[in-house]
């Protein structure tokens, strides 16, 4: 690359060089309206010193002939050149520095121009190609957070229903057993207290019987005399003849 | 004891009193002695107590039984608590008397009552068992005063409660 660009430096250079060496003839062989005014005045003064005159004899008809022709000279100074066609020497220089210039351009300047534009379209295209790449692996690292952040958050979901089902069942457990036991309590208290007033109705009906079946015992063993006796025995043995 | 060996005490006594010629005398006071150790735990311990040499426990039976019957009567309780089987003697005494019963062509019925009942009384509960049940009994009676009034009367495994004891436990159900 380094090689490529000394190359094309050292091509521009002699260009230069050249298109200033060519131009400078040009330069010389063009007139302006000025100089070649004064020209022609050094060369009309000239003439006139070699044929004989003097300055003072100048203003005569003679000399306005002479003058007469010299602005027509001049005036012809005054033409412009074509703007379009240029001057034949300057076409000649012009040329011959356009194909020196070319020549370099082509053998030196051309093949180290290309090979930097192959060498920058290389880098471009491995940079573009590591881009790329980059923006694969980073697209590729995206798609892997965002699957694992999906998984993450399909796992927390998870998580969290299973979290809240939990708490659910839980809960449900809780009060379930609760209103058992609540239940429970209530059945087993219902029962004690039937219990208590069953036993109490029991004790209290013994009790009562104790005292009435003891008060009756009393009475009877009061009343019991021989003949009572005699007679309860007498009452048995006819009650057992009579199941007969 | 074994079967035979009860049914032997018993056959001796039996034969004892026959010998004698007071069966039905001898038999119905050795029922009579019988219930009473058998309601008797203190008694039962005492003609049972191995702690007690068999002259002592016979001299306590003796003792007891002083002149309230036969002199063969005692000698027959003394002989088996003599014996070393006082602890027996109410099965002994109960198999003789069915033996002797059975010699008859008679059950035995075992009457609870609070009184003595006459001989009137006696036959005419037999004649009242037979035509209920169609069997000959022989009346055996047990003073037991927990009967209060009424009787109770066991033939085997067959028992006719007619006792106030049992109308007042009847009473107590009711009540309860």
């Amino acid at each position: 690359m380094t090689r490529q660009i000394r190359h094309l430096v050292g091509a521009l250079g002699l260009a230069g060089t050249l298109l200033v060496l060519a131009a400078a003839p040009a330069a010389a062989s063009g007139e302006t309206i000025g100089s070649c005014a004064i020209d022609k005045a050094i060369e009309a003064e000239e003439e006139l010193v070699a044929n004989g005159f003097t300055l003072h004899e100048i203003h005569d008809e003679a000399l306005e002939a002479e003058f007469g022709a010299l602005e027509s000279e001049m005036e012809s100074c005054l033409e412009a050149p074509s703007p379009i066609i240029p001057e034949l020497d300057e076409i000649i220089w012009g040329g011959g520095a356009f194909l020196i210039l070319l020549f370099f351009m082509i053998t030196k300047g051309m093949p180290a121009v290309q090979g930097a534009m192959s060498a920058r379209s290389e880098k471009i295209a491995s940079d573009l190609d590591a881009a790329e790449q980059a923006k694969s692996d980073a697209t590729k690292i995206k798609a892997d957070h965002a699957a694992e952040l999906a998984g993450a958050k399909a796992e927390a979901a998870a998580l969290i229903d299973e979290a809240r089902g939990q708490a659910d069942q839980l809960k449900t457990d809780l009060q379930t057993r609760a209103e058992a036991d609540i239940a429970e309590m209530r059945t087993r208290a219902q029962a004690d207290i039937e219990a208590s007033r069953t036993q109490a109705i029991s004790d209290l009906r013994s009790e009562v019987s104790q005292i009435a079946v003891g008060a009756a015992e009393a009475v009877i063993r009061a009343n019991l005399d021989a003949n009572a006796q005699s007679a309860l025995v007498d009452a048995y043995i006819d009650e057992v003849a009579g199941r007969g | 004891m074994a079967d035979d060996r009860l049914g032997g005490y018993a056959d001796a006594l039996l034969a004892v009193a026959a010998a004698e010629g007071a069966s039905e005398v001898v038999e119905d006071e050795l029922f009579r002695f019988a219930e009473v150790l058998r309601g008797s735990e203190t008694l039962m311990d005492t003609v049972s107590d191995r702690q007690l040499s068999l002259e002592r426990r016979q001299a306590v039976v003796e003792d007891l039984l002083g002149e309230s019957v036969s002199a063969i009567t005692t000698a027959l309780i003394s002989m088996v608590v003599g014996t070393g089987r006082g602890a027996d003697l109410p099965a002994i005494v109960d198999e003789a008397v069915e033996r002797s019963a059975a010699g008859r062509n008679r059950a035995l019925a075992r009457v609870r009552s609070a009184v003595e009942l006459t001989d009137d009384q006696k036959s005419r509960l037999a004649a009242a068992i037979k035509s209920s049940t169609g069997t000959d009994v022989e009346i055996r009676v047990v003073i037991d005063e927990t009967v209060m009034g009424g009787l109770v009367t066991e033939i085997g495994d067959d028992v006719i409660d007619g006792s106030v004891r049992r109308r007042m436990a009847q009473l107590r159900e009711s009540f309860t």
